[in-house]
């Protein structure tokens, strides 16, 4: 797997991990072990997406900075296989 | 409002096409009981929710469901890049690719378009939450008859 995507996939263990939290708590809004547990993935998925778009671009239209071109029409696009897949 | 992130839920990787596989699996992304239909019955039924729970639920998984719906469609794009006209035809692909070539259309796997009739949305919290627990049931239902019925081919 290229570095490209072993981070992108740590990013989304974390997402995921945080995304069923999230869901839980929309009916558990008082559960303490779930809010910390909530915070915890959601802190490692934002330092872990801010060394992905560091590297390889943004993931987000609001991470975007207008610098010297506009990066977010960069491929790949999730849906295309990308070099270095297995 | 909805803003879009620039990665799969799940990533999508297939090394081999099978359009015969696709033709099954594009069920799953316009067909009755489809991740389309999915997300628009949560994303609709939410509006007539009383409840602060049961709003943040529909609204949540609803979006969801769109991140599924895109992880369907690589699926079949993934399955149908670089195919012979020969593998179209043995496959029984050719239907599907006389209309729409390898372009991602909501459709069934019998070939019928995506239709709102799948789902329903009475302004009944009771009822819609009633329809949700169908809906999800055949969801579970069809995801693993879909791999029973198509696995000699993966």
């Amino acid at each position: 797997m290229s570095e490209r995507a072993t981070l992108l996939k740590k990013i989304s263990v974390a997402q995921f991990a945080a995304w069923e939290l999230h869901i839980y708590l929309d009916t558990h809004p008082h559960d303490q072990r779930a809010l910390k547990s909530f915070n915890q993935y959601k802190e490692k998925a934002k330092a872990l997406t801010a060394e992905f778009e560091e590297k390889y671009g943004p993931l987000t239209s609001c991470d975007m900075y207008g610098d010297s071109s506009w990066k977010w029409i960069h491929d790949p696009w999730p849906w295309e296989k990308q070099e270095g897949d297995a | 409002m909805f803003m879009y992130e620039k990665r799969l839920q799940y990533p999508v990787k297939i090394k081999t096409p099978n359009p015969k596989l696709a033709k099954a699996i594009i069920t799953q992304y316009g067909g009755p009981h489809g991740e389309l239909g999915a997300s628009l019955r949560y994303l609709s039924q939410r509006f007539s929710m009383p409840y602060p729970e049961v709003k943040a639920v529909l609204t949540d998984i609803g979006t969801e469901e769109l991140g599924h719906l895109e992880m369907v469609g690589t699926i079949v794009y993934q399955l149908t890049r670089n195919l012979t006209p020969e593998q179209i035809k043995a496959a029984g692909f050719d239907d599907y690719f006389v209309d729409h070539t390898t372009g991602i259309y909501p459709v069934a796997a019998s070939g019928e378009s995506f239709s709102a009739n799948t789902f329903s949305v009475t302004g009944d919290p009771l009822a819609d939450l009633h329809e949700d627990l169908a809906a999800d049931a055949t969801t579970t239902k069809e995801q693993p008859t879909i791999s029973r019925v198509r696995k000699p081919l993966i």
